[in-house]
This record gives C-alpha cells, structure tokens and sequence, in this order.
C-alpha cells in the first residue's frame, strides 16, 4: 500500500534543514498505523509526503504501487483526489460552505452530478450520525461534530488511505474517544488504512501499531 | 458549468459589500464609455446625414481676382469664367470628372402672383445642379433638358416661397408666375434646409443676360474618388485648365476660388475618425481603471482565502480549477455590472436621443448593437485579465503552506 525506501528531505535556507532521514517504511493495507513523535522530529512532513502535498528530495515513495515522485501539480491533485482522504487537526471545512457541500465537494472536482455528489454526501452523513445536521455551517456545530464531517468528507472518494494529521488535536477527551473509535470501526470494519499522526500516547495505543520519529529518523516499530 | 456558477455565485455572496463595491466601478467605467461613444455617434450620424455629406462629390468654383503678374498682364485682374471653361475642363478627359456645370447668377428680381409677391434671386442652371446643392424635387419635375434646349421660361422654386405665393406647394405646380414682366411657368418645387433661390434653366438665363458668354460659377461633379489626394488632382485639374483659358499663373490661388467640398467632407471624416478613437480610448481607461479595481479586489480575496484554497487543492482542486474559479469570479464581477452598465449607458443615450431630437451638431446619439457586441468582449477580456494575475498569484503558494495559514 505505502512503501518509502530512503526518503530524505531537507528544507533549504541559509541553515539548511534536514528534516527527515532515509525513512525506510512500509504500510500494508488495512492497517490502523500512527506515527509518533515530538513537534519539529518531521513527523508532519512525513504525513504531507505521504499525502502528496509535499515532494521529498531523494528515494522512492510507492502508493498503490505508484510511483510517487516529481508529479505535476495537476496529476498530484487528481491523485489526492482519488487516493487519499485527509482529516486535519483543525478540521479544515469551508466556512461558508454547509455539511452537505463540504462533504461532497471532492466529489465535485471528479465532476460528478450535483444530485449524486449530494446524495453520496448525505449517505456519509448519515453514517457519522450527523444527518441531521447535513444542512449546518461548520460554524454552527460541535468539535466532534465538525471532525466527523471531516472523516465523512475524507471518505466520500472511496480513497485507499486516509491520512489524519493530529485529529483530535483540537478536541476533549470525551469526543477524542468518539473520533477514534470512528477510526477503529473504519479500520475493522471496511478495512481502511488509516495513517495518524499523534503526539497523544492514548491516541497512539488504540492504533494497531505504532512508528516513532525522532529528529527525522524511524527510531521505533512496536 | 452550472457547478462552478454555484460555485462563483456562492463566493461572492459571502463578500457582498466588497463584491458590489467594485462592481460599481466597473459599472461606472462602461456607463461612461457608452455614453461617450453614443454622443460620438450622435455627432457622426449628424455629420453624415446633413447636407455636406449629401453634396460631398462636387467642388464649387468662382471667377476671383490675380493676385500676381502674369503673361504680360498685371496683378489685380478680375478672372470671369466663361461657359467654354465647362467644356475645356471636360476636355481634359480626367476620369474622376464626371461634368462640369455653369452656372448664372441673376440679379434679385420681383416674383407676383395674382395673389403676391416677393423678391428673390434666381439662378441658370444645369438640371444635375440642384443635387450638387443637396435640393431635392418634392413637387412636380427639375429642369430637364428639354429645357435647356428650347430655352423654356420655366422655373423651379423653394417649398417655403411658394407657400407665400400660392394655395399650397402643391397647386403651385403649373402655375405661373412674373418676373420682369415675364411670365414663368413653375414645374418643380424643392426642399431645402437652407437654400430659397428660383432656378431657371441656363439657357434661359443666357437670354435674360443679353446672350453673354460670362458665367458666375461653376460646379465640377466628382466620381469615384477615395481618397484626398485625388480631390486635390481633380482641384489641380480644374485650376490648371482655368489658368490655361483666362492666361493667369497656375500657382495663383486667388485667380478662382475653388470651395472642395469632397476633401473637406475627406478632412472631417478623418477628424470625426480621430474622435471616435479619442473615445474609445478615453472610454477604455476609465473601464481600465475599473477594471484594476476587480483585480485588486481579487488579489485581496485570494489572500483571505490562501486557506480555503489550500484545502480545495489538498482535497483534490488541481491548479487548473483554482485558475479558472478565480478567473471566472472576476469575469462574473466584470461582466454582470459591466452588463448593468451598459443598460444604464444605454438607457442614458435613448433619453439623450429624446432630448436632443431638435439639436443640429447631433443625431440619433445611440449605440448600435455591434458596440455592446463589442463591449461585452472587452469586458469579458477586461475580466479574465483582471481575474489572471491574482490567480497566478494563489497558485504560487504551496498547498502544505497554505494549508499552514489561518
């Protein structure tokens, strides 16, 4: 599903920062994975490689046995698109834009039907338990709340892997467990890789396994 | 398609006020424009449709006085055409001559009838004369040549003197009238916006004059001409046969006077040419600057919206749909308040129109459909222009980056 083999990757500057070092990972399907780590080990920029919203500098990076690597900024969108379904610490909804829309609207750059990408979207909803709210602005509704339009949103694709970068960053305990055992169910139930990065050790133990990254280098597979 | 206008139309919305404050802008610059470029119009259609432009194909020549020796002959002689110079001129063969025509003037004269009378001045003329002079026949016929030939005591006279003379214009038409003891019968009545001159054939005239071979004037028509150059040959022409005739210096400009109507009908439709260029040109920047404003608006906007942005491309916005969504807004914003100005720029010109119905320098000041054609495409160019730069702008920053922005 995931292979890197020796990915580097150095953000330049007049101290040039070596950010991660000869990641050597592999992800198989179905997995519930979390990558761990202090803030600054690159932990986040392992994450936007993985999600193609950042290129490395050497190595391979394979997803879906694609090779991942000096795409075109219009391949790599449609490659998100298609494959990955983010799910962001701050949620990341359009403000002005209802449950029902933010669900649908990477449907809408498939170019699917108004009709069907809103009926695909409340069918999401309606499985977060949120369709009752499928006509709310994200302003108008609850951390949890928001987070499960989110998961709903990185699901309506059908992508292969949905990467979460700290998703309950931003949430209490109480809706930190709702949110992960949303994941958990994914995971079990349809077989959703799932990659989630964390700094929160209880977030990390309900993963199926855990990879630590310290100053750029994997230090630790459990 | 009807995604993205729900789409557009969804941004906008959330940006009203700012959205509505530059679309006045724009509908401020395209009102102006419209309204500059009817009044253009409105001068031009005035121009074309009054009588220079009618009579535009003829040059009009007098006998002047030499203004330097010549042959043996002083300065100061007074030239008097002759009815041969006619024929000498159409002699020269010159293709863009299409006739030259004498023409007498006569003395003021009293015109009765049984029921009254008036003094007017009458003038022998060719039949093509009256055209020459933009008069058109409204009653009855022109001289012909018929006329000229047997030199008929028949006369053609202005609508609004023969309104004073008898019943109507109408009744007027084989009737007679006395001139010098003379009975005239009157065959033709003419409009005209200025002229109120009797005219009589030129053969008759001749007679009246004791048979002289002098003339007062003469017309020369002109024919398939383009350009100003070949109005000045055809002048050249005339003056250079003229001089030949009476023996004056082919430089004396005071010799004959020639009024060329066609290069000056040339000479104003370059000038009203420049005009309508000065317009557009005005026009255009005062849109220009409209349309700057849409693009400031939308540099702006895509700075608050670097975060939005940045989650439509994580979620799978290529670069292709940012630019074209941003495009799209800013050709929407140009376009719907140019439209908006346009109808009012429209609106405006129609009630011009109105206003001045009676004004002289101005006719029909409207815009014609190609025009709005036209300003739609500029608006739409205006707009995608307007729209490029901000969204070249958006696509610069990285998703990663613009995810990171609050």
């Amino acid at each position: 599903m995931i292979r890197l083999h020796d990915v580097n990757k150095t953000y330049p500057g007049s101290v040039p920062l070596h950010v991660l070092k000869d990641i050597n990972l592999t992800i198989e399907k179905g997995e519930l994975v979390s990558i761990m780590g202090a803030s600054g080990s690159g932990k986040s920029t392992l994450l936007n490689i993985l999600g193609i919203l950042d290129n490395y500098d050497t190595g391979d990076y394979y997803l879906n046995n694609v090779l991942i690597k000096n795409l075109s900024e219009n391949k790599a969108a449609e490659l998100r698109n298609r494959l990955i379904g983010f799910v962001f610490q701050s949620f990341n909804l359009i403000s002005y834009k209802n449950a029902v829309e933010n669900v649908a609207l990477p449907l809408f750059y498939q170019g699917v039907s108004r009709k069907r990408r809103n009926r695909l979207a409340m069918e999401q909803l309606d499985r977060m338990g949120l369709a009752d709210r499928a006509h709310h602005l994200p302003g108008e509704l609850s951390g949890g709340q928001k987070q499960r339009v989110a998961i709903a949103r990185s699901l309506i694709t059908d992508p292969s892997v949905i990467l979460a970068d700290e998703p309950t960053g931003a949430l209490d305990s109480h809706t930190s467990k709702e949110v992960m055992q949303i994941f958990r169910e994914l995971n079990v139930n349809k077989g959703m890789t799932i990659v989630i990065v964390t700094h929160d050790p209880v977030v990390g133990g309900q993963t199926n396994r855990i990879i630590r990254i310290t100053d750029g280098r994997i230090t630790d597979h459990v | 398609m009807f995604d993205l206008t729900r789409e557009i139309m969804q941004t906008l919305r959330n940006n009203r006020l700012r959205t509505a404050l530059t679309g006045v802008s724009v509908a401020w610059g395209i009102f102006m424009l419209i309204i500059l470029l009817g009044m253009s119009r409105g001068v031009y259609n005035s121009f074309n449709s009054g009588f220079m432009a009618q009579a535009s194909n003829s040059m009009q020549v007098w006998g002047g006085r030499t203004d330097r020796p010549y042959h043996g002959y002083k300065e100061g002689r007074t030239i008097t055409m002759h009815g041969s110079d006619a024929d000498a001129i159409m002699n020269e063969g010159n293709i863009h001559v299409r006739s030259a025509l004498p023409v007498i003037y006569g003395s003021t004269v009293t015109i009765s009838t049984p029921r009254d009378y008036m003094s007017a001045y009458y003038e022998g003329i060719y039949p093509e004369y009256l055209k020459t002079q933009g008069h058109s026949i409204t009653y009855g016929r022109n001289i012909n040549e018929a006329d000229i030939r047997e030199g008929r005591k028949v006369i053609v006279m202005a609508e609004r003197n023969v309104n004073q003379l008898f019943e109507s214009a109408e009744e007027a038409v084989g009737q007679y009238v006395t001139i010098n003891k003379l009975s005239f019968r009157v065959i033709g009545v003419y409009k005209s916006e200025w002229g109120q001159n009797v005219y009589i054939p030129y053969s008759t005239a001749r007679m009246l004059n004791g048979f002289s071979e002098d003339i007062n004037a003469m017309v020369v028509e002109v024919q398939d001409m383009k350009t100003i150059q070949q109005g000045e040959q055809v002048e050249t022409v005339v003056r250079e046969t003229l001089a030949r005739e009476h023996e004056f210096s082919p430089d004396d400009k005071a010799a004959v006077w020639i009024w060329n109507r066609f290069t000056n009908h040339m000479k104003m439709s370059d000038g009203l040419g420049i005009l309508d260029m000065a317009i557009w040109i005005i026009g255009i920047f005062t849109m220009l600057s409209g349309v700057i404003g849409v693009s400031n608006i939308m540099f702006v906007s895509v700075r608050e919206r670097t975060h939005e942005i940045g989650i439509r491309r994580a979620i799978g916005a290529g670069p292709r749909s940012v630019l074209t969504q941003i495009i799209m807004e800013s050709v929407f914003i140009t376009g719907l308040f140019g439209y908006i100005g346009v109808v009012f720029g429209i609106a405006v010109t129609e009630i011009l129109n109105i206003m001045f119905a009676d004004a002289e320098f101005i006719k029909d000041p409207t815009v014609t459909v190609a025009i709005a054609l036209q300003v739609t495409l500029v608006l739409i160019a205006a707009g995608s222009l307007a729209g490029l730069f901000p969204a070249l702008k958006a696509l610069k920053v990285k998703p990663v980056e613009a995810l990171r922005t609050e």
